[in-house]
Formats: C-alpha cells, structure tokens, sequence
C-alpha cells in the first residue's frame, strides 16, 4: 500500500509544456506550473508568476499578480497564490498581472481520503519551521528548561521520545488534544519562555491538533523520505531593489514532489547583496553582485543564485584585454554584472603588491629602481620567476603552512614543532606537488625523528580532531558539525564525520629504541554515537564498503584526497593560492566549502583548479598564471561603478600585512632589525617557526597560536593599540632614530634634497614621489634645515604611519 | 544588522565629522586637545549610567573557603578557615578577608550559583559572556569567543562616553573577553601591563618624551599630508582600511585625552590610596578600574590569575590570594562609596566555577562548576544579601539555583540592556543579548 505524506500530501505531475502566454505579445505573463495536479487531502502548491521582458528575460511579479479561482469548492487559492484542494474535481485559476492574464488548470484528487501520518514528515519539519528545534532553544545541546530536541531535527527517533513519552506523556494528550501541553505552550496558551510560535487557527495547528487526536503515529519505516530539495528558479538576474519568490520543492522517494516553501528554512549567504524573509521572498539589495540562498528542509538543501548587476550600463571605454584564462573568466562576470574594472596597476604598485604576496617581503629601495627602469615587455613575468626561486619564497610559505598543519611548540616541544617546521620548509623549498605533499602528510608513519610530518597525528591528539583538520585544510570541507548532528547548512552526516575519523582510529603513539614512533594498528573499531554501528572507513560523499580494508587504511584516504578527480582537493588548493593573491576567495570563507557556499564565479574556480591539475599540482605554475593575469595586476583605486564590488575581482582589494610581513617591512625599511629570542641575530620574522616565542608586535598584530587548522586564526583585524604602536612606541621609535639605520644613513649620505626625496619614497613606498609629494616633502625638509635628521626621521615617521604603508595595495 | 549603525565604531558619527572636519590631521594638536576637551564636558554631564568592573579570579576562586564556609561539614570537606562575622548580623565568611566582611552592607552574595562545567575554557566563556561555550569552541585561541563578552555588548549597545574607550582590560585580556561577531570596533582597549611595577604605564599611550608638542603638531601634519591613502577612495572602499583611520581618529583622541591621561596616570594617585588597595597587581588593578570608571570608561575587565589552587590551598589562599583580593575589593567598594560612584558602578567578583569541597590529596582542591559563590555589589542591586544557599558540603546550590545567564540578566538589566534584543552573527543567525536568564529578584 502505498503511503502519503500526510502533510500538504500531494501527488504533482508538472507538465513541462511550453509556458501557457497571454495573448498581448508585447508584453507576456508566464504562470509555473500551467498546469497542477493535487492529491491526498491538504495538498497545496504555490504559483510563481513572471512577466518575460522583450530580450527574454522573466522579472518575477508573483506579488504584484491577482488570483481567482473560477471553481471554487474545488480549487482555492489566497492573495499570494498559493492553491489549495478543496474538494475533488477540476478548475482554472485566472492569474491577471499588468492587464495581462494567464491561468492554470487544476485537478484536485482524493482530498476526501483520510490523513496517514507520519511523524518524520510530518511534524519535525514544523519542529523546525517554528523554531522549536533550534540551536538556541529546546536543540540546544542541554535542551531547553527540561524539554529537549535534536537540533534541527536530525534525530526523529529521540524527538518522537521526547514529545510522545518524556515527561511522563504529559505533553500529549490525545484525548483532548487541545489540551495537550505541547500545543497549549506553543501557541502561548500556558507559559512559555520561548513565546507564541504558533498561531491557534493556523493550518499548522491543525495538523499538530490532528495528529495528537490520531493518537501520535510514528508512521512506518517503508514511508516515503525525502531524498532532496529543489529551489524554483534556481537562478536568475535581478535588478537592484526588486523581489523574486522562490518555491521550495520537496521530492520523496517516490518520486513525489511536495510544495514546501512554508516550511523550509531560507539563508542569504550575502544580506547585503540580497536578503530573504522565512517565506522564501527575495530582495534584492543595492549592491553589484553575485548571491546564493539557501533552502534547507530535512537534511536537504538547495541553492538559488542570483545574479545583482549595476543599473548603469557599461561605458564603451573599458579595458577588457585578457592576458590568460583566468581574464576572459573574470570579464565574463563583470559584464553580466555591468561592472567597469579599475585600470591596471602601475609598475610600482604591481612591484610592491608582487614582493609582499610571493615572498612577504618588500622590495629594497634598490630593488624598486631596478625593476622601475626595466622596459622589457615582460618584466613582470621575469619578476615573479626571480621571487619564486628566492629563499624567501620558502620562508613565507611555510610560515603559512606551518600555520595550518599546526606546528605548536606548546603541543610538540621544542624539537618536535622544530623538525616539522623544517620537514614543511624543505617540501616548499623543494617545490614538492601540492597532492605529494598533502599524501606525504596523511599516510605518514613511523619514528617522528624520520617522518616529522606525523607531528600533526600528535598535535591533533584525537582521531576525530585529525579527520575534521585534514578535511579543513586539504579539501576546505569542515565536517566538525556533524560530530554531533547533521551539519545544518550541508549534506554530511554523523556517518560521514565517522567514516572519515574511521581513518585515523587505528594511530596510536608509542616509543621505542627510535624515539617517538607514530605506528596504526589494525582493528581499530569505531562506532556511531547513535546507532551504535560499526563504521567502515569511507571518503567524505562516498558511500561505506561492508568492510575495512586491509593494512593501514591512510592510503586509500590519501589517493582518493589526491586524485584529480576529486571534487574539493584542487579546488581547495587552487582557491587557497587565489585568495591569498587576490584578496578573497572564489568560496569564501575559504575553509568552509559547501553546497550552500557556492564559489562567487565556478567557472573560474574549476578552471583554476584544472590548471593546477594540468600542472601536476605545481603551485609555482598557478602562482605565475594568477600573478600574470589582469586581474591580478589591476589598480586598487576603484571607480564609481566598482567602489561598492568586493567579490568579482575587478579592483585591487587592500590587504592587511600579516603580523610577521609587517614587523619585516618596518625592519627593511628603517633599516633596523629584530633580535628574536631562540634564533641567531638576522633572523626575519618571517622565518620564526615557534609561533609562540613571545613577542609583543606580533601578537599584537595577530600572529595565530596555531591553536585550530582555522585559517581565522590569522588575525589581521586592526586595533586602537596596534595602532598606538606604530605612532609611539618607544621600539618603533627607535628604530627610525637609530645610528645605523635608514634615517642616519640617508640623512648623512644625500645632500641633494630630492635624491633623499626620491630614496625614502622607494624604501618606503618602493615607488618615485609624485610631484607635489616632492614638494611637501622639500618644504617639510627645508623648514627643518636646522636638524635635517630629526626632519628626516619626522618623513619616515609619517611614512610608516600612512596606510599605503600598513596595507599591501 | 541596523545596530551596527550606533555607536561601534567607537565614535558618534557626529563627532566623527566634527573631528575630521576640524581636521584632527590638519589643524594643531592644540586645537585637537580642546575639542577633546569639549567632548569632556559633554561626557560628565549628570546621569544614571551604570558601568562594571569584573574582576575574573581566573583558574577559580575556592569559595567554600571564602564566601561561603561550612563549619559543619566533615573535616575532609569544611578546611582550615573559620567564618567570621561581616558588618550584616548573621552572614559570615572567612576570617581572612576581615576588610571585605566590613563592606558587606555594601556587596551581596549568591551562594546558590552554578553551571555544572568544570573546564577552564569552557567555563571562562560562560562566566564571561553568559553563553556556554559550543561545539568547536578552541580555548587557546585568543580571542576564543562564540559569543560578545559583556565589555563588548556593552561598548555595542552604550558606546563611549567621553574620549575614552568603552571597554577596557587590564593588566592582560583575557581570552574570552573579545567582541566575536560584534566586530574589531567592540574589542576592548588592553592594557597590557600591571598597574603595580614601579614604572607603569599604558604602552604606547604617549609619543616618545623626546618629542615636544610642536614637533609632535608637525608630524601630524606631515603625515596628512603623505598618507595619500587617508583622504581616498581606495580606503572608503575597503573596511580594514577604513576601520585603521577611526582606529587613527581614537588613538588620537586617546593621546589627547585628558581624561584617558588622568585616569592611567595612577602614580598620580595619593600614596596612601595606594597602599589601601594593596601594593600589588589585584590591588592596583582595582584602583585602575575605579580611575578608569571615574573617567568614563563603562566596562572594565580585570584578569586575576593563580586562583587554581589543586595544591596546598589553604597555605596559598592565607598568605598571598586573600590578604591580595581583601585589600583590593574591600577598598574598591569603600572607595567607590565615598566617592559616591558605588550606585552607578556594578562590581562582580567570581571565579570561572568554585573548588571542589572535598580536599584532595596534596591539600588542594580542583575544578567544581556545580556549585559556587558568585560576589556582586552596586550599581543599584541590594547590598548584604545572601541569595540561596548551598547544600550542607557546598556540592551544590540548595534552593534557588541561579547560572552565568541569570547573572547575564541582571548585569545588563542595571546596565539598561535589553537582554531580549538580538544580534545577528555573520552566518547570518540571530543570538539574543542573553540567553534566557532570570534577573536575581532578591537583588533588585
């Protein structure tokens, strides 16, 4: 026997015909569905109405639009146009928009059956949709005031305990339904603290009020579950300002698809670009841009995009030359979005960006004049060729993966976060691939002394800590969530945070003749914390084998997490790379890949990710094609069409030197270094690789603890006393008053006023002074005759202090 | 997202246009200095506002050692010290906090507190922000926040009062007292040095003596000049960049602040004063939140560590933490009263979570979160009050149990924060200011 959802139960057979048009060819309406079907009792469905502008382009007018019924006992349908079945039958709705109209043609079945309920489809959703279940009410972890939930939903099975049997069976009531706790509460009846969810008269409250009268049914294990969500459109162009409804569709897995829009949960991933209200009405905001919402509904999720482009059409004069692939992609993006990109850096400004970005490190004064008086066609190519083999490149580099792979001295020692720090500074030295390296990392096995990379098995102390960082920094996917629950905003459940961790379960630490000794025994056996299944070790979207394999499990993991084929491997690595370039990342945060974090411009995202792969996951070749690129190379001076774009590359964003590369640069520019505790004199702060060595400029600056894979930890939020820092402190103040520093050297070198001009501005700001630069700088030199070094370390002072100093431009 | 709009940035938007219109850049520090100046006056104008100092016991106060003794208990339970009488008929507590039982009239305790954690970072959060710490929290992060501690609500909600920041800590912040989703602006100003060594001060607070104030003008305006980025569009579209000139803007106000200046200089204060405080980091950090708080700064949080007492408790408590925290906090309260700040200023003393009451091996007690005596006193709640009580060994509160959120209720309550107003986190979810929390009837 087959069994309905009891919910708005509804068989739809959606004919895909050609949109039913008005008979005005100027100017259509086009109704979806045209034509419906509903079936069981309760079954609705929302009608979306559009009107077709004359290049083909539907604006939605849903809410502008007026429904009748032309039969009604049979078909109804409220203001907003959703249709509901009344009683078995057929019947038009007529749908009049802008003097146009369009109607669907309805049948309504078996709305005289009786309901079959079932509590999973039924009543959790409204557990959600109510908020019952969330987070900061009955789903916390604790539950709320003695009633708990799973968070949102995830575990029916202890929800139909919680609400049918707990509390000795005094929340339901099936005799007197309206006298049941539940309800009385809800709809704010009796106390509750979390207030009136629930309205008394709502079709809500019926179904809740029915299905405590049937006598709570569970349902049967053989119901229909839902298998995934759709969201109707699933993309479109709006213009600033206006409105899109989305619908929310439900298809179980018999293949039925339920209108769930009032039920599923809706999430902008950018408000400013466009916002959604709990009824899956968009709007659109007044920014250019590119948005995805989300629509989530027991455990599915689905995603609109659209698409938020300037009203002011693009001027003719715009430079649109493409210098790679990544170009013609970026391009594509901005001209949909009508935005104009800012013109190419100048040599200076690409010069200073490309030093601090390749290498963190700013280019001497000697160097900015060398490469300023280079003329050759390709002398930005042959720049980035020279960092990239500088040692410099390693140092940085590591810096940063030592930063994510967690080399802690306070959890490995001295000698442990020091060897592995040193195994990471060889692979980049090495250039080693980006897929050897991270397989090198994941199957690492034996004494620490001989493989230091398995210092992240002892750092990550846990099998589950092991599996959540390894997911985080080699795919971008955090699966923490599901640890406990569902993960709320993706696809993966308890069983694939277990799967994963299954990976890890059999490491162990022992030690041995050979010191430390990182060894995985066989039989290791892990458990869902629920169903108290066996886990089989499985990859993140595969589904389990009946059986672990044989030997050490890691390098099944490791060549799956490595293959070309992988979803999120090459990606991950390829956004990594791009948004430390470019100032944000196509996913963004770029540790948090998911469905409903879709990357601002995929196309661009995979063909990064398939040049990395084309390149066997050399990330010096990806490096030279993002540096290369226009987009890369662009001003940051934004224009009026672009000032407000933060997310499609077409200016120059402003970066936060990282805490190491800005105590390096004041050094390099004053002239004066750092003496750092535990390593010899000369050491730049770049090359430290005890992130906890104490040093109040760096942690004042956001040097991370290395504490989480968290690629947040990396602080670079500016503060009142970093600030203070660098106006007063006495070590700043020193290092610009220093006998032997820049200050004293140029002061007493240069007679000629716009030679010591034209030299500060190159250590400084690695670019010539402009002309009125020159003469305020000639003036304030000239006032200050009598003590030419004070004035001189007076233009330093101010020079340090300027954002174009502090940022990387 | 509107709340954003009021005061974060730290600065009015007014008199973020009146200082950058008079070109705090341009015109003279002298000119600056009077503005400032002006904006004082404004800021001292009678009122009711109430601020708060916490001052967090770091690593966890053993209160039934303290502030709630049980002479009764068993002796592997009741430890060494006796209660005493306090200046209220009836309610005792340690006989070595003999200065702090004479301010009782002025403080009450709530001896039925607890939250069942007994991890330090968990618990620190929860103490801190009134939200228990969830499901990837990270200790050794700093900031670790999920959630705003209370400075940074309040910096939100109330923003600066004067030329000084809103939200201050000292001598160290500590890691869960950050801004989490409310932003850089409402992090706190740390002070990041003791208020006890001989050469105190605020770091960086002071351009270097070697500068005089013309040089220092002149600087300014050469930096206006040169900081082509200042002034320019590339700035106003991007936040970071944006977020550095306010920053510039309140580090300048903070320089030129009088009040900032007075209120750090606590050398200026009477040796006298100083030596009832207590010549060391607790007492003196008292005196500078008493100074700070006199001057307009409406949170301050002072981090007191070595309160984790696993070993030779009692000794520890006798001869260094209690004589420390008796000369402190008694003459916070007798100096806040005199000076007539005590109803408008909101003192909480307490550790993350108390000890346990059963005495372990090395004579030391460890981690309880289940039950423990929190110490408020002022801003407008009942002095000499015990709220609850505990059960006959302090495991646990007896009667009236009350939690980190309750305490959230009541703090915001007398501050004037609506603990039902929501803010919205960057994932776009809705979190109320607290967490559903009762305010302590018997204190209001």
């Amino acid at each position: 026997m087959r069994r309905t959802p009891a919910l708005l139960a509804l068989l739809l057979s959606i004919v895909f015909a050609r949109a039913i048009l008005a008979d005005d060819p100027g100017v259509a309406i086009r109704v979806d569905p045209p034509t419906l079907r509903l079936a069981g009792p309760d079954a609705s469905y929302s009608i979306l109405v559009e009107r077709v502008l004359a290049d083909g382009r539907a604006v939605d007018v849903t809410h502008d639009a007026e429904f009748r019924s032309l039969a009604p006992g049979v078909v109804d349908v409220s203001s907003r146009g959703v249709v509901f079945g009344a009683g078995n039958g057929a019947g038009l709705v007529d749908v009049f928009c802008a003097g146009q109209k369009a109607s669907v043609s309805v049948v309504v079945e078996g709305s005289r059956e009786p309901r079959r309920f079932n509590f999973e489809n039924d009543v959790v959703p409204l557990l959600g949709k109510f908020g019952c279940n969330s987070s900061g009410c009955h789903g916390k972890a604790e539950g709320q005031n003695g009633f708990k939930l799973s968070v949102f939903g995830f575990d029916p099975a202890a929800d139909y305990a919680a609400l049918a049997m707990e509390g000795r069976g005094r929340r339901m009531f099936p005799a007197v339904p309206e006298e049941s706790l539940f309800l009385k509460k809800a709809t704010g009846a009796a106390p509750h603290g979390g207030g009136v969810r629930i309205e008394s008269d709502s079709r809500e409250y019926a179904l809740l009020r029915d299905w405590i009268a049937a006598g709570l049914p569970r349902g049967d294990a053989t119901d229909p579950r839902v298998v995934d969500l759709e969201v109707q459109p699933s993309e479109r162009q709006l213009a600033m300002g206006s409105r899109q409804q989305l619908r929310a569709v439900a298809r179980y897995s018999d293949d039925r698809r339920v209108d769930v829009t009032r039920l599923a949960r809706f999430q902008s991933n950018n408000d400013g670009l466009a916002a959604v209200d709990d009824r899956g009405l968009v709007t659109a905001g007044s920014v250019p841009g590119q948005v995805a919402v989300m629509a989530s509904y027991m455990g599915s999720v689905a995603v609109f995009q659209a698409l938020v482009p300037n009203e002011q059409p693009l001027a003719d004069a715009a430079d649109w030359s493409e210098h790679n692939f990544i170009d013609g992609l970026v391009h594509q993006r901005l001209r949909k979005l009508n935005i104009q990109p800012s013109a190419l850096a100048d040599d200076a400004e690409y010069l200073r960006r490309v030093y601090l970005d390749v290498i963190g490190t700013l280019p001497t004064a000697a160097e900015a004049r060398r490469f300023l008086s280079d003329t050759g066609a390709d002398r930005r190519e042959r720049l980035v060729d020279e960092l990239l083999a500088r040692s410099e490149f390693a140092d940085y580099w590591a810096l940063k993966w030592s930063d994510l792979l967690r080399v802690d001295r306070t959890a490995l020692g001295h000698k442990g976060a020091y060897a592995y720090y040193h195994w990471i500074h060889q692979r980049v030295a090495d250039n080693t691939p980006l897929d050897q390296f991270a397989a090198q990392i994941v199957t690492a096995e034996g004494p620490l002394a001989e493989v230091p990379q398995a210092q992240l098995f002892k750092v990550t102390a846990k099998p589950g800590e092991t599996a959540s960082t390894i997911s985080q920094v080699f795919l971008g996917v955090r699966i923490a969530c599901a640890a406990c629950h569902h993960h709320p905003f993706d696809r993966w459940s308890q069983s694939d945070y277990y799967g994963m961790l299954d990976y890890f379960a059999p490491l162990g630490q022992k030690s041995s003749p050979l010191g430390e000794v990182v060894l995985a025994s066989g039989g290791a056996e892990t458990r869902h914390p629920r169903t108290g299944e066996l886990m089989v070790a499985h990859p993140l979207g595969s589904a389990a084998p009946l059986e672990n394999a044989r030997g050490d499990r890691r390098a099944e993991l490791a060549h799956w997490l490595t293959s070309p084929d992988n979803p999120w491997f090459a990606r991950h690595q390829a956004n990594r790379l791009w948004a430390h370039f470019l100032g944000r990342g196509l996913v963004e945060p770029i540790d948090d890949v998911r469905a409903t974090n879709p990357p601002s411009n995929p196309a661009l995202l995979d063909a990064l990710a398939a040049y990395l792969v084309e390149k066997n996951f050399d990330q010096r070749q990806l490096i030279r094609a993002i540096t290369s690129s226009r987009a890369y190379g662009r001003a940051s001076r934004p224009n009026d069409s672009n000032a407000r774009d933060e997310m499609n590359y077409s200016r120059a964003l402003l970066k936060r030197m990282d805490a190491e590369v800005l105590l390096d640069a004041v050094c390099q520019a004053t002239g004066v270094g750092e003496k750092f505790a535990g390593v010899p004199a000369g050491y730049r702060a770049v090359q430290l690789w005890d992130s906890r060595a104490s040093h109040y400029f760096l942690k004042l600056f956001g040097r991370p603890t290395r504490a989480s894979a968290c690629q947040c930890e990396r602080n670079v939020e500016p503060s009142v006393a970093q600030v203070l820092h660098l106006l007063n402190a006495p070590e700043v103040s020193r290092k610009l008053s220093h006998p032997r520093g820049t200050v004293a050297r140029l002061a007493g070198a240069l007679n000629d006023r716009d030679q010591l001009v034209d030299e500060m501005y190159l250590t400084f700001f690695s670019r010539f002074p402009s002309q009125r630069e020159r003469v305020v700088a000639a003036e304030y030199l000239d006032a200050g005759a009598s003590d030419r070094r004070a004035a001189v370390e007076d233009l330093a002072w101010s020079m340090l202090n300027s954002l174009e100093f502090v940022f990387n431009h | 997202m509107n709340a954003r709009s009021t005061y974060c940035d730290g600065l009015r938007r007014r008199d973020f246009l009146r200082v950058g219109a008079a070109g705090l850049f341009g015109t003279s520090f002298a000119g600056a200095l009077a503005a400032a100046q002006g904006r004082a006056a404004d800021a001292t104008k009678p009122g009711h506002d109430v601020s708060l100092i916490i001052l967090f016991l770091r690593g966890g106060m053993s209160t039934i050692d303290t502030l709630d003794l049980k002479p009764g208990a068993p002796s592997e339970f009741r430890g060494e010290f006796r209660p005493a009488a306090t200046n209220i008929s009836g309610v005792q507590i340690c006989e070595h906090l003999p200065r702090t039982a004479k301010q009782m009239d002025k403080f009450s305790l709530i001896r039925s507190f607890g939250h069942g954690n007994s991890d330090h970072g968990p618990a620190d959060h929860y103490l801190l922000t009134g939200y228990k710490a969830g499901a990837g929290f990270t200790p050794t992060i700093s900031p670790n926040n999920q959630r705003p501690a209370y400075g940074a609500v309040i910096a939100r909600k109330l923003g600066p009062r004067g030329s000084v920041p809103p939200y201050v800590c000292l001598p160290q912040m500590h890691p869960s007292a950050g801004a989490a989703y409310l932003g850089p602006a409402c992090a706190p100003f740390t002070i990041e040095a003791d208020p006890a060594a001989v050469n105190f001060s605020v770091p960086d607070i002071l351009p270097p003596l070697s500068l005089d104030a013309a040089r220092l003008d002149r600087r300014r305006q050469l930096l206006a000049e040169v900081d082509r980025f200042q002034q320019s569009i590339e700035s106003r579209a991007n936040a970071n960049a944006q977020a550095v000139s306010t920053f510039k803007q309140k580090a300048y106000d903070l320089m030129v602040s009088p009040q900032a200046k007075r209120a750090f200089d606590i050398h200026s204060e009477p040796a006298a004063m100083r030596d009832r405080y207590g010549r060391h980091t607790l007492g003196q950090s008292c005196l500078m939140a008493r100074r700070l708080v006199e001057a307009g700064v409406r949170c301050v949080t002072i981090e007191h560590t070595n309160w984790d007492t696993h070993d030779n408790c009692f000794f520890v408590l006798k001869n260094e933490l209690l004589p420390a925290l008796d000369s402190g906090l008694s003459t916070l309260f007798s100096d806040l009263a005199d000076r007539g700040l005590l109803e408008r200023t909101l003192v909480v003393a307490t550790g993350e979570f108390g000890r346990t009451p059963r005495i372990n091996k090395n004579a030391g007690r460890d981690h309880w979160g289940a039950g423990f005596t929190v110490l408020v006193g002022g801003g407008g709640l009942r002095g000499g009050v015990v709220v609850g009580a505990s059960d006959a060994r302090a495991e646990k509160p007896a009667d009236n149990p009350y939690g980190p959120e309750d305490l959230a209720a009541t703090i915001y309550r007398q501050l004037g924060i609506r603990g039902d107003e929501e803010f919205t986190t960057p994932e776009g979810r809705p979190v109320k200011i607290v967490n559903q929390g009762r305010v302590i009837r018997e204190l209001v």
